[in-house]
């Protein structure tokens, strides 16, 4: 990366990622024609940049680079096209982009340049931003990092709607031989008042692809959004609602059959011989293989597949994981812990002196808090129909990243990318899962070695026991108030660092002193992003010492988080939206407790406050009043549902969620032994959307998550002075 | 800083695969029991009731999420279907009927079974069986077979 400049970055990056395909009509010569036949219906359609296709009817269809995975994101970046493009909602259709490299346009180490194309000026600024949400955003054409509004929207569709309609503006100024400036769009319609003329967009459609490309096409104000900021209704539900949707589960392939598979216990171990005698007797068994990392039956329909895969007695090698528990994974993040010491480990950012600052401190706290290992356990279970054939291959799953599971596709079955064609559907759950490849991977490899299409299906078993987990954690804190009680010095040490970088911070908080640093513990598990990633861990790290800062300090927490964030006013605001939603400070009933929460995450600001009744056997969550500033809220029904989904899935997992080793092998299998949250469970919930700054957007798939698991241990204080330092909460006893 | 290496690492994944690659490795044995369309090699020839009553069992599956079949088992959202085979409609006890249903008057032959499960608001309009149509004739008759055989034992 060293050797970009800034300006060259830009340049390529930008190039890459939004602008050329953004308002980039199609016209002959240019590479991106060849994105034509993948999105026309018919000859009469034009493509007239490929975030957006306007068709003879009428209808403009917008294209979407990011995958549909419940969280509404099909539906808010059409607003945001729709709104910039002045197009009728009514006649919006949505498709989701093929994951060809064409159409995601990574030229980061490829030679893909359109010559002569100003970049507009939304995509200048922003440079370490913009570098990361182009790359992980456009580039990968990726789903996850809460980035598609953020980045793609607000980058991409917004940009690519106004050029549209600047282009359309501009053919129907040639034909009627007017002014641009007196020419206005609505409801997909162009019209010049003055001499009374009015066309549909479909009328100037392939003049406008003549159009010279307008270099800095003019965004709307939010005073002028009529799409944007509106609930308007999710695309994706009816079909939901009605069983037609079509998941990558659904995959339906003449001739196919159905594979079922299993790994070795211990993530890591191959398979040194299995005994098929059994299965090979079984009904509907076509083929069983032993694939080295795992074993796959092959029958007429997915429960014989499972049956005979049942029957068949497996030896796998040993590794380095066996023999490993719980407890001494553990030890060995206090080990390193303690090794590290007050001086070692990576510093991640520092400021002050925070080791003097704590010796001279008049109150010192220390705490040490864990979290455990977090399956993802998504509703649809992991699968993937594969089919290769005559140096083809296709394939159908439900991806985060449909051109890496192409490119995954590819190396398996040792083919070329252009040889695969890669079918996305929808999603049911993805969480991070599906941002992996090994589904895809172990499906090609499957159908590779028997010539006709597989349909692989992974047991509820073999999710929860071969899932590239949340990795567990410790951190350890060192806290100290001066004699005011102000917090003036903060020593942060924790196991494990994935992404992203800013979780384990705390730059919003005025700490005159702070340290923060990691330590590497290697673990045979595999990780991978689990909502919210790094902050599932650190928000409840950091929200709970700060919480037992603010009681050394003898204050309550809502005060206690005020002075620290007295000199951000929009932090400020958010904060004082939660706590006066609650009606913080009033009496609750004895055994009741309200706990506070502040995390901004993913560009998006959340405080939340939990109500917990303590009077029965275990904590009740009652009510969680979240408020939130993602910037501006495009869609509020959608973002909305992730701030409750997101304490749907985070209160699962710090009420109940611990995947716990023994012998190196994971123990739980199935949702009686990993609970989910029930819906006689499920707070209420109550929103309140801020829009804090319209021109940098947040994230809403994951900042609604990472206060959830504090504010509820913070107000089980609150109610019982009892303190959680480790999750879940179900391990405590409240007796 | 990491964040911009990770998304620069995540995008050479895509780059530095994209040319000569080796496969995935094959598999370490690879034991095929038939090709799909042929026969199945435990010949149904031994025991052709057999196999169609496995076929039943397993495609009965579908049923349990609204019927049980073992004798005096409770009703679930559809009735006990411990003796279905030959009994009148709208007979099971305990059961809330539709009144399309239990006035339909249909004695349940295998014949009538297979046109009612094959659509069942088709035979029996109003009938509360909205789920679980079966359009497979073969599967209809194999499930047919497996309920009429539990009762048998």
């Amino acid at each position: 990366m060293g050797k970009w400049s800034r300006r060259a970055f830009i340049g390529a990056g930008v190039t890459a990622g939004g602008a050329l395909i953004v308002g980039v009509a199609v016209r002959q010569g240019n590479p991106i024609d060849e994105l034509g036949p993948l999105l026309a219906n018919g000859e009469n359609e034009q493509l007239l940049n490929a975030w957006v296709k306007v068709d003879t009817d009428n209808v403009v269809t917008a294209v979407i680079p990011h995958v549909e995975m419940g969280q509404g994101v099909h539906t808010a970046l059409a607003q945001m096209l729709a709104d910039e493009m002045d197009a009728d909602w009514n006649k919006v259709q949505i498709l989701e982009a093929p994951a060809d490299m064409q159409y995601v346009s990574d030229s980061i180490g490829r030679d893909f340049l359109f010559p002569n194309l100003q970049v507009p000026a939304l995509l200048e600024p922003t440079v370490a931003g913009g570098i990361l949400e182009l790359a992980q955003a456009m580039g990968l054409q990726f789903t996850g990092g809460s980035y598609s509004v953020r980045a793609t929207g607000q980058r991409a569709m917004r940009t690519a709607g106004a050029a549209a309609r600047e282009m359309l503006v501009a053919a129907a100024a040639s034909e009627w031989q007017v002014p641009e400036s007196e020419i206005t769009a609505a409801d997909s319609m162009v019209i010049h008042a003055r001499s009374g003329k009015s066309e549909p967009f479909a009328a100037f459609a392939r003049a406008a692809a003549e159009q010279s490309l307008p270099a800095k096409p003019k965004l709307k104000s939010p005073d002028n959004y009529k799409i944007m900021g509106q609930p308007m209704a999710r695309h994706d539900i009816p079909a939901k609602v009605d069983g037609s949707a079509i998941f990558g589960i659904d995959a339906d392939v003449p001739g196919m059959k159905y594979a079922a598979v299993k790994a070795p216990p211990v993530i890591g171990a191959t398979v040194e011989s299995m005994n098929a005698s059994t299965a090979k007797t079984m009904p509907g068994v076509l083929q069983i293989l032993n694939m080295g990392d795992f074993v796959a039956v092959v029958a007429d329909s997915y429960w014989l597949a499972q049956q005979a895969l049942n029957s068949i007695d497996t030896r796998y090698s040993k590794t380095e994981g066996d023999g490993l528990d719980q407890d001494a994974i553990f030890a060995r993040y206090a080990a390193a812990l303690d090794e590290a010491g007050e001086d070692g480990g990576d510093t991640q950012t520092e400021a002050g002196d925070a080791v003097q600052s704590f010796a001279e401190a008049a109150t010192k706290v220390e705490a040490e808090y864990t979290v455990p290992f977090l399956a993802h356990a998504t509703m649809e279970p992991m699968n993937c129909t594969a089919w290769v054939r005559d140096g083809k291959c296709d394939v159908w799953s439900g991806h985060q990243a449909p051109v890496n599971a192409r490119q995954a596709a590819a190396d398996a079955a040792g083919l070329a990318f252009e040889d695969v064609t890669y079918h996305n559907g929808y999603l049911g759950g993805g969480f991070g899962r599906r941002s992996d490849n090994d589904a895809i991977i172990m499906a090609t490899r499957i159908a590779k070695a028997t010539g006709y299409p597989v349909k692989m299906i992974w047991s509820r078993e073999e999710d929860t026991a071969q899932d590239h987990y949340r990795p567990s954690a410790t951190s350890r804190f060192k806290g100290g108030l001066d004699k005011d009680g102000k917090l003036v010095s903060w020593d942060n040490i924790h196991t494990h660092l994935f992404d992203p970088a800013d979780a384990p911070t705390v730059p919003y908080y005025n700490i005159a002193s702070h340290k923060i640093r990691k330590v590497d513990v290697p673990m045979h598990l595999r990780f991978g992003p689990w909502r919210s990633v790094d902050h599932s861990q650190h928000g409840f790290f950091i929200e709970s010492f700060v919480d037992e800062m603010a009681d050394a300090a003898g204050k309550d927490g809502y005060a206690f988080r005020r002075e620290l964030l007295a000199e951000s006013p929009r932090h400020l605001k958010v904060l004082d939206t939660a706590a006066k939603m609650s009606g913080w400070g009033n009496a609750l009933p004895e055994k009741h407790g309200r706990g506070i929460a502040f995390v901004p995450s993913f560009g998006s600001i959340v405080a939340q406050v939990a109500e917990v009744d303590m009077s029965g056997p275990k904590p009740k969550v009652t009510k969680v009043y979240v408020a939130a500033d993602p910037g501006f809220v495009v869609n509020p029904d959608g973002f909305t549902a992730q701030m409750e989904s997101g304490i749907v899935y985070g209160l699962t997992a710090a009420l109940y969620g611990d995947i716990t080793l023994k012998d190196g092998a994971v123990q739980q299998s199935n949702f009686h032994d990993y609970r989910m949250l029930r819906i006689d469970e499920m707070p209420e919930v109550e929103v309140a959307l801020i829009n804090g700054d319209h021109e940098r957007l947040g994230g809403g798939g994951e900042p609604g998550l990472p206060p959830i698991a504090p504010a509820v241990t913070n107000a089980i204080f609150a109610a019982t002075g009892k303190r959680i330092r480790a999750l879940p909460i179900a391990k405590h006893d409240f007796a | 800083m990491l964040l911009l290496i990770r998304a620069a690492a995540l995008s050479s994944l895509i780059v530095l695969a994209a040319c000569g690659a080796d496969p995935a490795p094959g598999p370490v044995e690879q034991i095929i029991v038939r090709e799909p369309g042929a026969a199945a090699a435990v010949a149904s020839a031994e025991a052709p009731a057999d196999a169609l009553l496995a076929e039943g069992k397993a495609a009965f599956a579908n049923c349990t999420a609204c019927h049980t079949l073992e004798e005096g088992a409770p009703n679930g959202v559809g009735p006990n279907l411990f003796g279905i085979v030959g009994a009148g409609a709208g007979e099971v006890a305990g059961f809330a009927y539709s009144d399309a249903l239990k006035g339909s008057g249909i004695t349940w032959t295998a014949t009538e079974l297979d046109s009612f499960i094959a659509d069942p608001a088709a035979k029996i309009p109003g009938t509360t069986m909205v789920a679980g149509a079966i359009a497979d004739a073969a599967k209809r008759q194999a499930v047919i077979a497996y309920i009429d055989s539990v009762t048998a034992n």
